[in-house]
């Protein structure tokens, strides 16, 4: 710690000596320092009617500060986070206490870009590596180590890099190498009419394979490599308004891990295969992303951090070096994130139920935008947008295979899980969601839009659970803005969830009233009125009665700063952005959130 | 305490410090590799960077209203609007349809990894900024709906 403040410390002072002397001269050159600085506080409290009692700490915080500075073609940084008094219910506890988070140096000139310290990156869409940080939900997975970008002409990116994957405050045991090419290849033969690309990648983990990770008395010595690669090819081609590209992504055996441990018996390969292509021109655009996936799970630890019982990193998406986010719709309507698909990369074998391998499916999307004046767009124009997902698990054989232990002591026979799935074909389904949104202007002051879901959720395979619960909903969301004069505006937002399992009906409503460009106030009610005694209820025994999910606060915004202060009450389970998900539990209480950025 | 102390001295340096973009490629909807900077520097025009995302729905809102009005913002005044999608893997092939699907006259890049937004401290969609002559005139976090002619005074003011 202290000898990272020391670090920070003397290169910053060393930048602010060797600017002044600069600035001094005719020389333009300037140090500009910038950062930002975010704070997400909550203060947790009792709630009788849900048996709600705070927890031990009842005021936490998640706090950030971000610090670079630059001069020229140079910038350092660096990042100090502190978790106040302890992080927010749920995040990873390796985020502990106040520290420096991470460091870096870079050069960067037109040709080269070089960093020594933490950075992030993403080779192709990240199915084989994406370091990147999500603060809501707690996900910093940022190298540490060092990383040379080199384009020695337009249309060419070479990238190679080595690090350890940052965990909290510390970093995993494995070493990362990696490498990654981008061709452009319609650039450098200088094409004009049409566009063509390609990639290469290459990650590799490097770990030592630990001799008391597994039980003699259980498994021959394995007989992995310390050594696991990962590659992925691309290919993108586009001509006017036409395009497609596809990826495919390799990952050597290795030890699969199932629901709670690596087994060192059960040793598999892992792939992945994305499809896009679409047509769109003004006004209209049309889009299918296809993808099967089948045991991608890379992590930076082949075993990850077992914090308690039943809490592993990965339950924290930590420690993990790839991205494979679920390729659905991302609704901005409260009751649609209630059940919400989550990508199937793992395999997962429970003798007596549940038997997973991967995922199979896809997404599409059509956008029409009805022009003025015709008769269906009126007199502003009316903008369509149909979205249909469906996500199947793999069509695959489950076996057991007898293997023969010998020790000096005795010798047993026992049976491990085995898997061989088919490459194009589903089986099981996990989640459907079709959906419609129409958006019009319908005056100078009124905008409305109106949105139809149809979700098919199936949580006993997305989760792996025993029990068999299927839950159908149908949404319809409507949403108005009427702006007065002077920047004025109310949004109104009311919805409707009919849902025939879990937790049953839904209904919201959400205001919020601008002022001016400063202040906003919110009030929204999300009142589950549907619940039925003796049902299975998928977030467990929590919240058993109709309950009303309540929050309300007010914002301040100023310049590049925002202030919002909120009361009202979390419900629990599942809080995605991005495609990835974090467990939340049920809570009621004030939250304050602090951001800007200089 | 003492750290605390001696970040809260580096925030007051930076705080009277001019802001400038970061040096960043970004990726156009045709692929070109652009760079925020260099290939947006003409002098005395005003560029307007939004950042937004296929999901942020103010972002949607924003980029809609003023799409019915930028036609007569340009006319007006030498200015662009520079739409940076934060989209990431998992939403990202839907920005292209969806650019074109609605209209939008924007030239879009997309920050796929978020290293421009990050670089900028930008906590959530939707967020402008506003560059003339390389320098960082006016940021505002968040959105206000019905906000845009009160902003298009504010262009032509700095």
């Amino acid at each position: 710690m202290n000898k990272n403040l020391a670090l920070g410390i003397l290169l910053l002072t060393a930048l602010n000596v060797f600017a002044q002397q600069q600035n001094d001269t005719v020389n333009k050159t300037k140090l500009k320092i910038n950062g930002g600085f975010e704070s997400n506080a909550q203060w947790y409290l009792n709630d009788t009617e849900r048996d709600i009692k705070h927890p031990e700490d009842p005021f936490r915080s998640n706090n950030y500060l971000f610090l670079k500075a630059n001069y020229g073609k140079f910038t350092v940084g660096t990042q100090v986070e502190s978790y106040y008094k302890q992080a927010l219910l749920n995040y990873n506890p390796a985020f502990e206490g106040t520290d420096f988070s991470l460091y870096y140096a870079n050069y960067k000139s037109d040709k080269l870009d070089l960093t020594a310290g933490h950075f992030y990156e993403q080779f192709g869409s990240g199915l084989i590596l994406r370091a990147w940080e999500d603060r809501a939900l707690g996900i910093n997975t940022a190298l540490r180590g060092g990383r040379v970008n080199f384009k020695p002409f337009e249309g060419v990116s070479i990238t190679a890099l080595y690090g350890k994957q940052k965990s909290g405050f510390h970093v995993s045991e494995a070493n990362i190498f990696g490498a990654n090419t981008d061709l452009d290849l319609a650039t450098l033969f200088k094409q004009e009419n049409f566009g063509l690309t390609v990639g290469f990648s290459y990650v590799m983990r490097d770990q030592e394979v630990s001799e008391t990770a597994f039980d003699p008395d259980q498994v021959n010595p394995p007989s992995i490599s310390q050594q696991t690669g990962a590659y992925s090819g691309r290919l993108g081609f586009s001509k006017s308004g036409f395009y497609i590209s596809s990826e495919y992504s390799f990952k050597d055996k290795e030890p699969v891990l199932e629901t709670k441990a690596v087994t060192y018996n059960f040793i598999k390969p892992g792939n992945a295969l994305l499809l896009n292509f679409g047509y769109s021109e003004r006004g209209f655009g049309i889009d299918a992303t296809l993808r099967r996936l089948e045991n991608m799970v890379f992590l930076s630890d082949r075993e990850p951090v077992v914090y308690g019982p039943e809490l592993l990193s990965t339950n924290y998406n930590d420690r993990v070096l790839n991205f494979t986010p679920s390729l659905t719709k991302q609704h901005h309507s409260n009751l649609a994130n209630i059940y919400v698909y989550q990508a199937q990369n793992k395999v997962f074998i429970d003798p007596n139920g549940v038997k997973k391998a991967g995922e199979i499916g896809g997404q599409f999307d059509i956008f029409y935008n009805f022009k003025k004046g015709t008769s269906l767009g009126g007199k502003y124009g009316t903008k369509v947008a149909l979205n249909a997902s469906n996500w199947f698990n793999l069509d695959a054989e489950y076996s057991t295979r007898a293997v023969q232990i010998s020790t000096p002591n005795a010798e047993y026979t026992f049976d491990v899980n085995d898997y061989d799935a088919k490459f194009l074909a589903g089986s099981q389904k996990y989640f459907s969601d079709y959906n419609i949104e129409i958006s019009k202007k319908l005056s100078k002051d009124f905008r409305g839009s109106l949105i139809y879901v149809n979700q098919y959720y199936n949580d006993q395979y997305i989760r792996g659970v025993a029990f068999d619960n299927v839950v159908k909903t149908n949404i319809i969301f409507a949403e108005g803005i009427y702006t007065f004069s002077g920047g004025k505006a109310i949004t109104a937002g009311l919805e409707h969830m009919w849902a025939d399992n879990d937790r049953g009906n839904w209904a919201s409503l959400s205001l919020e009233y601008n002022h001016n460009m400063n202040w906003s106030v919110y009030l929204m009610d999300m009142y589950n009125y549907g619940y039925e005694e003796n049902t299975e209820l998928i977030a467990g025994d929590i919240d058993a009665f109709d309950i009303h999910f309540y929050n309300a606060g007010v914002t301040y915004r100023k310049n590049s700063s925002r202030f919002s202060v909120g009361y009202g009450r979390q419900r629990g389970g599942l809080v995605c952005a991005g495609g990835v998900c974090r467990f939340v539990p049920a809570s009621t209480g004030v939250s304050f959130t602090i951001t800007t950025s200089f | 305490m003492k750290k605390i102390a001696l970040l809260l001295l580096f925030v007051c340096t930076a705080a009277t410090a001019q802001k400038e973009l970061p040096n960043v490629n970004l990726k156009s909807l045709d692929n070109k590799s652009m760079n925020i900077k260099s290939d947006f520097s003409e002098k005395d025009k005003v560029y307007v960077y939004v950042f937004w995302a296929t999901w942020c729905a103010p972002c949607i809102q924003e980029l809609d209203a003023i799409n019915d009005v930028y036609g007569d913002w340009k006319e007006e005044l030498n200015m662009e609007i520079i739409a940076v999608s934060i989209d990431d893997a998992r939403t990202g092939k839907r920005v292209k349809p969806m650019v074109n699907g609605r209209s939008w006259d924007y030239t879009v890049l997309l920050d796929t990894n978020q290293d421009l937004k990050r670089s900028l401290s930008i906590a959530n969609p939707p967020y402008t900024i506003v560059v003339k002559n390389g320098v960082i005139v006016s940021e505002q976090a968040g959105h206000a709906p019905g906000s845009e002619h009160e902003f298009f005074e504010k262009l032509k003011s700095l």
